[in-house]
C-alpha cells in the first residue's frame, strides 16, 4: 500500500529514461526548424499540408516525447505512481513511436495508403501501450492529489485524440468514407491542443509551481474541478458538434476564457512566491502563460472576424506557450535529476545543478527563445523574416540538445571517476 | 487534523527562513545571510527530530511497520542533513554561486519531501492515530528541543 502511495525510495526511473526523451523531443525541434526553412509562410495557412506536416512535428515529435520524458520522471515524484521496469517500457514506446512519426509526416508528403497504415499501427500500438500502462497504474492509487487526477484526465484526453486520429489517418488512405471527417478534425485537434496539452501542463502545474517556486497553492476547487470540467466539456461538445458544429464556438469562447483565467492565477501565484529571485525558469513560465493569454484573445477573436493571420497568432501563440513551460520544467528537470541520481548513489563529487546546466546557460535560452517569438511574429507581416525563426527554431533546439549531452557526460563521467561511500539505504 | 496543521505550519516557516536566506546570500550580506540560514537550519533539523523522536515511533507503533513510509522520510532527513552541512560550507566561504546552486537543489528537495509528508504522512497519521495518542505525541513532539 504505501509504495503506491509514492512513498518508497526507488521509484526514480532512471535518467537514462528521461533524458533519452527530452533529446528526441530536441531532435525533432530542430528537424521542426529546417522544415520551416522549407516550408516558409506556408505554414501559416491551416489548410495546407506544409502546416499539417509542421504541427505534427512539433505536437508528436517534439511536445509528445517531452511529456513522455516529463511523465516517466512526475509520475512517480507527484503522482505516486511507480512504473515497473520503466527502461523496458521506454524502449517498447520510443522505437515504434518514433518511427511511426517518420511515417505519418511521409504519409502526409506522398499520400501513400500503406505509409497512412503504417503511421496508424506503429503511433497508435505504442501510444495506446504506454496510455494503457500509465492509467492502470494510476487507477490502482488508493490516494489522489489534484495533479494525479488531473493527469488521469490528460491521459484519457491523448487517448480520445489518439482514436480519432485512427478515424482521420483512414479516412486520408481511403480505407473508410469519412463522411464525419470535419467534426472529428476539430474533436482530434481540441482534444491534443485543450485536453492533452493543456491539461497535463495544468495537473503538472499545480505540483511544481508550489515546488519550485514556493508559492501558495491553488484554491483546491480550481485544482480539483478544472481539469475534469476541462475534459466533461470537450466531450459534451464533441459529440453535440456532430450533430450542431455552432457547439464548437461556444466551446472555444468557455475554454478560453477557463484558460485565461488558469494563466492569470497563475501569474499571480508568481507574483507571491516566497522565492525573490526570478531566474531563467520562471521567466519561461511567465512567457508561456502570457503566451497562452495571448493564444486565447486571438482564439475568440477569430470566432468573429474571419482573417488568416489572427487564427495564425492564436495557434503561433500557442505553440509558444507548451514550448514555454517545457523549457521552464527541463532547466529545473535535468540539473536536478543529475544531482539527485549521483548524490543518492553516494558520490561525494555529484556535480551541484549550476554545475550541470549554469543558470547563465538558460538565461541565453531565454533570449533565443523570445527573439525566435518575437521573430515569428513578424514573419506573419514580413514574410522574409521567417527563415530567421527557422533558423533561430533550430538553434534553440541545439541549445537543449547540447545541454543534455553535456549533462549526460557529466553524470557518466561522476560515475567513472567519482568517489563515492557505499550507504546501506537502497539507491534511488 | 492537529498534527498535519502543526507540522505543515513549521515547512511554511522554513521555506520562508529558507527564503531570506537565500534572498540575503544573493545580495552578498553574508552575515544576515548566516543568521537566517542558521535559524532554517535550526528549525528544520527541530522539526526532524520531533518526527524522528516522536511522531514516527507513534506511527509506527499504530501500523506495527517500522519499514513502511517512515523509512523513507527518514532517509531523506539525512539528504537533506548533508545539503544542510553543505551549504553552511558555502555560506562560510561566501560562494555565492555555490551557495544559491545547493539552494535549488535543497528547494526541490526539500518540496518534495514535505509534499509527500503533508498529503500522505500525516494525513495518515491524523487518520490513524487514535484521538488520545495524537494529543500525546503532539504535546511530546512540541517539547523537542534541539
Amino acid at each position: 500500500m504505501f509504495n503506491q502511495n509514492g512513498l518508497s525510495l526507488d521509484q526514480a526511473p532512471p535518467i537514462s529514461v528521461v533524458l533519452r526523451f527530452f533529446f528526441s523531443g530536441a531532435l525533432f525541434g530542430i528537424l521542426a526548424g529546417i522544415f520551416i526553412l522549407f516550408f516558409g509562410t506556408a505554414i501559416f495557412d491551416a489548410q495546407s499540408m506544409q502546416a499539417v506536416i509542421l504541427t505534427h512535428t512539433l505536437t508528436l515529435g517534439v511536445m509528445l516525447s517531452f511529456m513522455f520524458a516529463a511523465l516517466f520522471q512526475m509520475l512517480p515524484v507527484i503522482a505516486g505512481v511507480r512504473l515497473a521496469a520503466p527502461q523496458q517500457k521506454a524502449n517498447l514506446l520510443q522505437y515504434p513511436f518514433t518511427a511511426g512519426i517518420f511515417a505519418l509526416l511521409a504519409a502526409f508528403q506522398t499520400s501513400l495508403p500503406w505509409l497512412y497504415a503504417l503511421a496508424s499501427l506503429l503511433l497508435g500500438s505504442s501510444i495506446f501501450y504506454i496510455v494503457a500502462v500509465m492509467l492502470k497504474n494510476l487507477f490502482e492509487l488508493t490516494y489522489h492529489s489534484a495533479s494525479s487526477k488531473g493527469m488521469v484526465m490528460a491521459l484519457l484526453s491523448l487517448a480520445i485524440l489518439v482514436i480519432l486520429a485512427l478515424y482521420l489517418t483512414a479516412a486520408l488512405s481511403g480505407t473508410i468514407a469519412g463522411s464525419y471527417f470535419v467534426q472529428m478534425k476539430e474533436g482530434h485537434y481540441s482534444f491534443g491542443l485543450f485536453g492533452w496539452i493543456s491539461l497535463l501542463i495544468i495537473s503538472i502545474s499545480f505540483q511544481v509551481i508550489e515546488m519550485f517556486y514556493v508559492t501558495p497553492p491553488y484554491p483546491k476547487a480550481v485544482s480539483y474541478y478544472l481539469p475534469m470540467g476541462i475534459l466533461g466539456l470537450l466531450i459534451i461538445t464533441f459529440i453535440t458538434g456532430l450533430f450542431f458544429p455552432a457547439a464548437w464556438v461556444i466551446a472555444d469562447i468557455v475554454l478560453a476564457l477557463v484558460l485565461s483565467a488558469y494563466a492569470l492565477l497563475t501569474l499571480l501565484r508568481l507574483t507571491q512566491k516566497k522565492r525573490p529571485l526570478s531566474d531563467a525558469t520562471v521567466w519561461f513560465w511567465r512567457t508561456g502563460l502570457a503566451s497562452l493569454l495571448l493564444s486565447m484573445a486571438a482564439l475568440v477573436f477569430s470566432r468573429f472576424v474571419d482573417i488568416e493571420s489572427i487564427k495564425a497568432l492564436s495557434y503561433l501563440f500557442f505553440a509558444f506557450f507548451a514550448l514555454s513551460i517545457v523549457f521552464a520544467m527541463f532547466y529545473k528537470i535535468i540539473p536536478f535529476l543529475t544531482w539527485f541520481h549521483l548524490n543518492s548513489q553516494g558520490y561525494f563529487t555529484a556535480p551541484m545543478m549550476h554545475e550541470v546546466i549554469h543558470p547563465k546557460t538558460a538565461n541565453k535560452h531565454l533570449y533565443i527563445h523570445l527573439t525566435t517569438l518575437v521573430t515569428f511574429t513578424v514573419s506573419l507581416f514580413i514574410a522574409p523574416f521567417i527563415y530567421f525563426a527557422g533558423l533561430l527554431t533550430i538553434l534553440s533546439f541545439a541549445w537543449m540538445a547540447y545541454q543534455i549531452i553535456h549533462a549526460w557526460k557529466l553524470y557518466r563521467h561522476t560515475q567513472e571517476t567519482g568517489e563515492k561511500f557505499e550507504m546501506n539505504m537502497p539507491q534511488a | 487534523m492537529i498534527i498535519s496543521q502543526f507540522m505543515t505550519q513549521e515547512h511554511r516557516d522554513c521555506d520562508t527562513e529558507f527564503a531570506q536566506a537565500e534572498q540575503l546570500a544573493a545580495e552578498g550580506k553574508w552575515e544576515e545571510a548566516e543568521k537566517a540560514f542558521l535559524h532554517f537550519a535550526d528549525d528544520t533539523l527541530r522539526h526532524f527530530k520531533r518526527e524522528e523522536d516522536e511522531l514516527f515511533p507513534a506511527f509506527e507503533a499504530q501500523t506495527g511497520s517500522a519499514e513502511g513510509p517512515t523509512q523513507v522520510m527518514r532517509y531523506e532527513h539525512e539528504q537533506v542533513r548533508g545539503l544542510i552541512g553543505k551549504l553552511a560550507e558555502a555560506l562560510e566561504s561566501e560562494d555565492r554561486d555555490a551557495y544559491l546552486s545547493l539552494c535549488e537543489s535543497m528547494m526541490i528537495l526539500l518540496q518534495q519531501h514535505n509534499m509527500k509528508e503533508e498529503q500522505m504522512l500525516y494525513a495518515m497519521c491524523d487518520r490513524v492515530l487514535p484521538p488520545e495518542i495524537k494529543t500525546e505525541t503532539l504535546g511530546k513532539m512540541k517539547e523537542v528541543v534541539l
